[in-house]
């Protein structure tokens, strides 16, 4: 392995004084003069048409100094997710906003807006959706997805009565692939298995909610916002906005947490912005906790089906797997085809087919959640290959590691190739730390009234694009400049990713600043800060960016100091020669070389197939230094995997079903560690959040009246410290990914299913393999299973 | 049984004016009084002169003199009049530990305590836990050394309910910080290292 | 729905004796409100569901905090917290049940300003009620949550009566079973009332949880000698160990001479609308050894009757396992 001075090792990255002190401002930190307040009058029922609005009473309040409304604001097409709606599809969403001089009179006004709203048929549940004559969410259809047109699709009672009692119906799906002949597959098989299973709809709950501050000032917008993303939010903001991106100052130094709700931009980030324009005043949108849940998106529920069959010794020889997905009224997720690329990555199976329906529901607006689709997977498919793993009587993890993929895997219809992949080793060295072997004496034994479980479970997600840029500045003070397009949300690796320009540079880490949290900043194009991507795609951006900056350093100093170019490395601050390391140039002064030179090396002249933010970003710094700056175009074949196995030991109270998770180990196969004790806390956050699916949160909804019971955080029940081990583990293979400069992977996603599998796994590990097929198991399902009660819906109900 | 009684109903069941009776509640019988964003005053008073309505709390060791309104939490008079925006909203209903600062030494949340109530005792925020040169108080020094927050929008109420621990337990275990900190929720789920940061800054104090 | 977390403008009064608040309830009447703690009532504030044109904060009235000797009996000011409740040391060491069980309240937060008095006079948290519907608790005509495909995985076993929803205190149970005594001021005058009839199911009056009418003031609660010491257990199930409201909670105090019951009360919360003493328990368990036997029977007697709705049959046997534990614990 490389021998590293940053990479690898612990930092503090700047932005943690300011978490720990209070001074880090979130969006509803800042103030601006003169600063108004708007407030939203939202759907009191899952969908309706809005016939008639009567602001008259409240615009006559004193300090009331406007309304917005849909007629004020661009018309989008459906299924696109408009700014403030007339014709509302779920409990909560914005109909009409108020602006008062504080937020009281604001709500007081909103209780004197009379609004006539005429019920319209909705469904909560996709199946229900898809039954001939049941309702669609939306008046234009109930089926959509990316690059899936809008339209209704049913499925025939025949589909319905043809399966059992339970049983996913399976009729024409919207989308399908295969490889391989599953049938042979089944028919070669000496154990086929086949399960119904949902995973229930769950809200992201951020603790930010995303309030957003808006002014306008010489045409420019100011907009101060709660995304993970910053320069990849620019695109879709200007959108929605209707703006040049060049009239758009988007300040996001701080989120307060995203998990996929806050990837890019959001629609209800422009109600601010276009009520400023209205007013000529700063708004204020404070969001709500209640308008956090339903609006802040939430995590598709999968209702599904899965068939598999194995060999004797475990290995998957067919896998047929069944989707239909809980999309919310706008149908912006991948999730239910994440789902068919994970099984067939996670147990390269010799031959697969999925289908996936994609369900529209009148529910809070979806985003990805932390490995989306993947964790629903995870959930889902871990406890079937134990069901598998206990027929066949092998080991759970050695069902699991004779079909995990090596770094020769693939995935997908297409069989694509994988960057990398140490699935194997990481459930290896999860068996070995966990001691999953001598542990295997536990299962199933009682103490009192407890049961204890073992579980492990595997979860994945594609980590890391190509294709961005990088962008570093060494100025005349001497120290290096890292430019981040990265937002920051809590993961540090806008942080962690800087650190592959000053490896790259040899540049030590007090010389070198990480400019970061607004466009202000001047910001190169960077991929989405979601779905762990970030970590493989900015180390390469900026390795790119800094063997940039290098090469220019070596050609001055070769000007300078006479010789090749190449004859000169750099290190220290400085770039000197390698036979000679006394003759060469301080970094300053190289500095001050390149902007007397100007051209290239000070950012005069630039790449050209640099993106237009990045190019403007680098004019904006032209001349302040000696510039690095290029598109990351380092050869890249495959797809990143990032996996995570993990390991728990739980005890079910079998008098009460109540699950206490004893101990838990995380390991990730996230290639080269860079940041190791931000590592651990993602590896373990994400478990926290795994348990939370396992054992606690989804969205609950009335099936006759449409409306949610989980708006708040007591009702949907985010773990809290007394619900996790108070001792967790965690562990990294380590071994680097070829396709990244420093061998990293993204990291971040993966816990979250693993953990949610492996507590799952471990439950039913406890009572004797019981096979539940539902997320979340809470303690009344439990506690009717242990008794031999039914359970009081069916099987595939949801929202509940 | 027909709950609907003399209710419109639509197909599904829903009265249009149930509904309809959550968009226009009741107006409540509030006057508007003069508001000016950086003239002291969130809403409306009810009744209250404005000379009646100034206070002097005493935060982070310091007398200010505020305007507060009988309705008004502490936790939008730190944040909207004090500009104290170290303490967070992240829920306004007591159910997340966002807004948790100190209230006569004893953890309380901010946004479920009206500010008229607590007045007289003095209130601390994590604005309030350095020292006057800047030097980090052994908690926030151990959160950052343990790498303790994440996104961090919890994290002053984290230390907050920390340092509320650490005046009367100086040596908690790790389950008993747990119990401690357990109204304090985060969602990026950075339990285990705010715990090991805990223990730390019990080496540190 | 219109903003659902300014609260609407009231006018806050802070009277400093108990006589001055009961005459201020006098005069505000319908008006007014008793603020305790706050954590409650905020939350109605903020959701503009209730809005008092006079709210009554009782937290300068010293007589009203504290825990004290009267007699051989202990005396809780209402408006002593929860955290107090949880720590004292007298307290603890007699009344063991009652600290146990404010200690399972919520967090610690919660518990450094919510009361006893306010936990015992904590509203119905049922979802549906919380969400502003005019349901039968609110002064409507219907319950959102008995209907045929309504989600009552929190509601009610017994009682139901137009409201399925549960009594929410982990407190109360504890107090029934200590055999305590609330005393409640009013303009005329003061009265001391056992703990099991302070609170009413919706058959009494649908829209209040406790016998305190408009005007009422719980001052204080009195543990009685008789039971300090007694043998007692406090167990709450609940999806989360931290901010959750009781799925069933139970708690039980027993005098046991020779290894026989002699005396046994036994109140459980999360399955009425009001917290219940399980008497036919109580009884089966007089002059028996507390051991498995017993307790198989108190299980089954405490799931009598019960009626469960749509999705909450799961609490039949969790409350009678945890009244089993409950008595295998006195063993």
């Amino acid at each position: 392995m490389a021998a590293y001075k940053l990479i690898g090792k612990d930092f503090l990255p700047p932005d943690v004084i300011g978490k720990v002190t209070g001074r880090a401002k979130f969006a509803e930190d800042f103030r601006a003069e003169g600063m108004v307040f708007a407030k939203l009058l939202r759907s009191p029922m899952p969908h309706g048409l809005v016939r008639r609005v009567d602001a008259a009473q409240a615009l006559a309040m004193k300090g009331v100094l406007g309304i917005l409304t849909a007629a004020d604001l661009p018309k989008v097409t459906a299924p696109a997710e408009p700014i403030l709606t007339s014709e509302p599809l779920y409990v909560g969403e914005p109909i009409l906003a108020i602006a008062a001089v504080d937020e009281t009179t604001a709500a007081d006004a909103l209780d004197r807006v009379k609004v006539e709203l005429e019920p319209l048929p909705f469904v909560l549940d996709p199946l229900e959706s898809l039954r001939p004559g049941g309702a669609n969410a939306r008046t234009e259809g109930n089926v959509a997805a990316p690059n899936l047109k809008l339209q209704t699709l049913k499925w025939s009672a025949r589909d319905f009565t043809a399966v059992r009692e339970g049983e996913l119906p399976r009729g024409k799906p919207a989308e399908e692939w295969h490889y391989g002949d599953i049938e042979a597959g089944f028919r070669q098989a000496d154990l086929v298995i086949e399960e119904s299973f949902i995973t229930q709809a769950l809200a992201h709950h951020a603790m930010e909610p995303r309030s957003a501050l808006a002014y306008w000032q010489g045409g420019k917008l100011f907009l101060h916002g709660s995304t993970q993303s910053l320069a990849f939010s620019i695109p879709p903001l200007t959108r929605i906005l209707g703006i040049e991106p060049a009239n758009l100052h988007y300040v996001s130094e701080n989120t307060g947490g995203g998990f996929g709700s806050k990837a890019a931009a959001y629609t209800q980030m422009a109600i601010p912005a276009f009520f400023a324009k209205k007013l000529g005043r700063p708004v204020m949108l404070r969001v709500s906790r209640e308008e956090e849940h339903d609006f802040g998106r939430s995590r598709p529920g999968f209702q599904g089906w899965v068939k598999l069959g194995f060999r004797k010794d475990g290995r998957l020889l067919a896998a047929d797997l069944y989707i239909v997905q809980s999309g919310g009224p706008y149908g912006a997720v991948n999730d239910f085809r994440n789902a068919g690329r994970h099984v067939s990555l996670v147990y390269q199976p010799l031959a697969m087919r999925w289908r996936g329906m994609p369900v529209l529901t009148n529910t809070p607006p979806r985003s990805a959640q932390r490995s989306p689709g993947e964790t629903q997977t995870s959930i889902a498919m871990d406890p079937v290959i134990d069901k598998a793993a206990r027929k066949l009587g092998l080991d759970r993890v050695a069902i699991r590691h004779i079909n995990a993929p090596r770094s020769d895997g693939t995935i997908g219809p297409k069989r694509e190739p994988l960057t990398s992949s140490f699935l194997p080793e990481a459930l290896e060295l999860g068996a070995a730390q966990f001691d999953w072997a001598a542990k295997q004496a536990l299962s199933g034994k009682r103490t009192g009234s407890k049961v204890t479980g073992l579980g492990v479970g595997i979860g994945y997600h594609a980590a890391g694009n190509s294709g961005f840029d990088g962008l570093v500045l060494i100025r005349p003070d001497g120290k290096l400049y890292i430019h981040a397009g990265a937002g920051n949300l809590g993961t540090y690796s806008y942080a962690a990713t800087a650190r592959a320009a000053a490896e790259a540079l040899g540049m030590p880490w007090e010389r070198c600043e990480i400019v970061y949290g607004g466009t202000g900043r001047h910001v190169p194009w960077t991929c989405i800060q979601a779905g762990s991507n970030t970590t493989f795609t900015i180390t390469r951006t900026n390795h790119v960016a800094a063997m940039d900056a290098r090469r220019k350093l070596q050609e001055i100093a070769a000007r300078e100091v006479g010789g090749e170019p190449a004859a000169f490395e750099v290190g220290g601050g400085r770039v000197f020669l390698k036979a000679e390391p006394a003759k060469g140039l301080a970094f300053a002064e190289a500095a001050q070389r390149a902007i007397a030179l100007g051209g290239k090396y000070s950012g005069q002249e630039l790449p050209k197939d640099l993106n237009p933010m990045t190019a403007r970003s680098a004019a904006a710094l032209a001349g302040q230094g000696l510039m690095g700056v290029a598109k990351d175009t380092l050869p890249r074949n495959g797809v990143i995997p990032g996996f995570c196995a993990g390991y728990a030991l739980v005890e079910v109270d079998v008098e009460t079903g109540q699950v206490e998770i004893k101990e838990y180990l995380g390991v990730a196969d996230c290639g080269t560690v860079i940041h190791p004790k931000n590592l651990g806390n993602q590896i373990l956050g994400g478990a926290v959040q795994g348990f939370g699916m396992a054992l606690l949160e989804k969205h609950v909804y009335d099936p006759k009246y449409g409306i949610p019971a989980t708006r708040g955080l007591a009702t949907s029940k985010p773990p809290t410290y007394l619900d996790v081990p108070v001792n967790m583990r965690w562990a990294a293979v380590g071994k680097p990914d070829p396709q990244n400069p420093v061998g990293a992977k993204g990291a971040g996603e993966p816990p979250e299913g693993a953990a949610a599998a492996a507590v799952l796994c471990a439950i039913s590990d406890a009572l004797g393999g019981a096979h539940f097929g539902r997320s979340p198991l809470t303690c009344d399902i439990v506690l009717n299973a242990v008794e031999g009660r039914p359970q009081p819906f069916k099987p595939l109900d949801t929202n509940i | 049984m027909d709950a609907s009684k003399g209710r419109s109903r639509s197909s599904h069941g829903l009265s249009r004016r149930a509904f309809i009776q959550g968009v226009i509640a009741a107006g409540a019988a509030v006057s508007s009084v003069n508001y000016l964003f950086r003239g002291n005053a969130l809403g409306q008073g009810a009744g209250r002169g404005v000379a009646e309505r100034l206070l002097t709390l005493t935060v982070n060791g310091q007398q200010r003199r505020v305007d507060v309104l009988d309705q008004e939490t502490l936790l939008m008079t730190l944040r909207y009049k004090l500009g104290l925006t170290g303490t967070k909203i992240g829920c306004d209903r007591g159910e997340c530990g966002n807004c948790t600062v100190l209230i006569d030494d004893v953890p309380v949340y901010a946004c479920s305590t009206l500010t008229r109530i607590v007045h007289d005792a003095p209130i601390t925020t994590i604005e309030g836990l350095a020292a006057p040169g800047g030097r980090l108080h052994p908690v926030q020094q151990a959160f950052v050394e343990e790498l303790g927050p994440q996104c961090g929008f919890c994290t002053p109420g984290q230390i907050i309910s920390a340092v509320g621990l650490l005046k009367v337990n100086r040596k908690p275990t790790r389950a008993e910080i747990a119990e401690a900190l357990a109204g304090n929720v985060c969602r990026c789920g950075a339990y285990d290292h705010y715990l090991n940061a805990v223990q730390r800054a019990t080496e540190l104090i | 729905m219109a903003a659902r977390d300014m609260m609407p403008a009231f006018e806050l009064l802070q009277p400093a004796t108990v006589e001055d608040a009961l005459a201020l309830l006098k005069r505000r009447d319908k008006d007014g409100w008793v603020l305790a703690g706050g954590m409650d009532s905020l939350d109605w504030f903020k959701d503009r569901i209730k809005r008092p044109k006079a709210v009554v904060e009782l937290g300068r009235i010293g007589a009203l905090r504290g825990i004290r000797a009267r007699g051989a009996d202990l005396e809780i000011g209402a408006m002593t917290t929860l955290t107090e409740v949880e720590r004292d040391a007298t307290l603890r060491e007699r009344y063991g049940l009652l600290a146990q069980a404010a200690r399972r309240v919520a967090t610690p937060q919660i518990r450094n300003r919510g009361t006893l008095g306010g936990n015992v006079c904590q509203d119905a948290r049922c979802w549906y009620y919380r969400a502003g519907l005019p349901c039968y608790r609110a002064g409507g005509n219907t319950c959102y949550a008995d209907t045929p495909t309504a989600i009552n995985r929190e509601h009610c076993l017994f009682e139901a009566d137009r409201c399925v929803a549960v009594s929410p205190s982990d407190t109360a149970p504890a107090l029934i079973a200590l055999d305590a005594r609330f005393v409640v001021r009013h303009a005329g005058g003061e009265k001391e009332v056992p703990a099991e009839e302070f609170f009413i199911g919706p058959k009494t009056d649908i829209t209040r949880m406790t016998i305190l009418q408009p005007g009422d003031l719980l001052t204080a609660i009195r543990l009685p000698a008789a039971w300090a010491n007694a043998k007692s257990y406090f167990e709450k199930a609940a999806d989360r160990n931290a901010w959750d409201f009781p799925l069933v909670n139970v708690a039980a105090a027993m005098k046991i001479e020779g290894g026989t019951i002699r005396q046994a009360r036994i109140a459980v919360g999360g399955v009425a609308p009001r917290p219940l003493r399980l008497k036919a328990v109580e009884e089966s368990l007089l002059g028996e050894q507390p051991g498995k036997e017993a307790a198989e029977v108190a299980a089954k007697a405490a799931v009598w009757g019960a009626r469960p709705l749509n999705h909450n049959q799961y609490k039949i046997p969790l409350l009678a396992n945890l009244v089993k534990r409950a008595v295998r614990s006195m063993a």
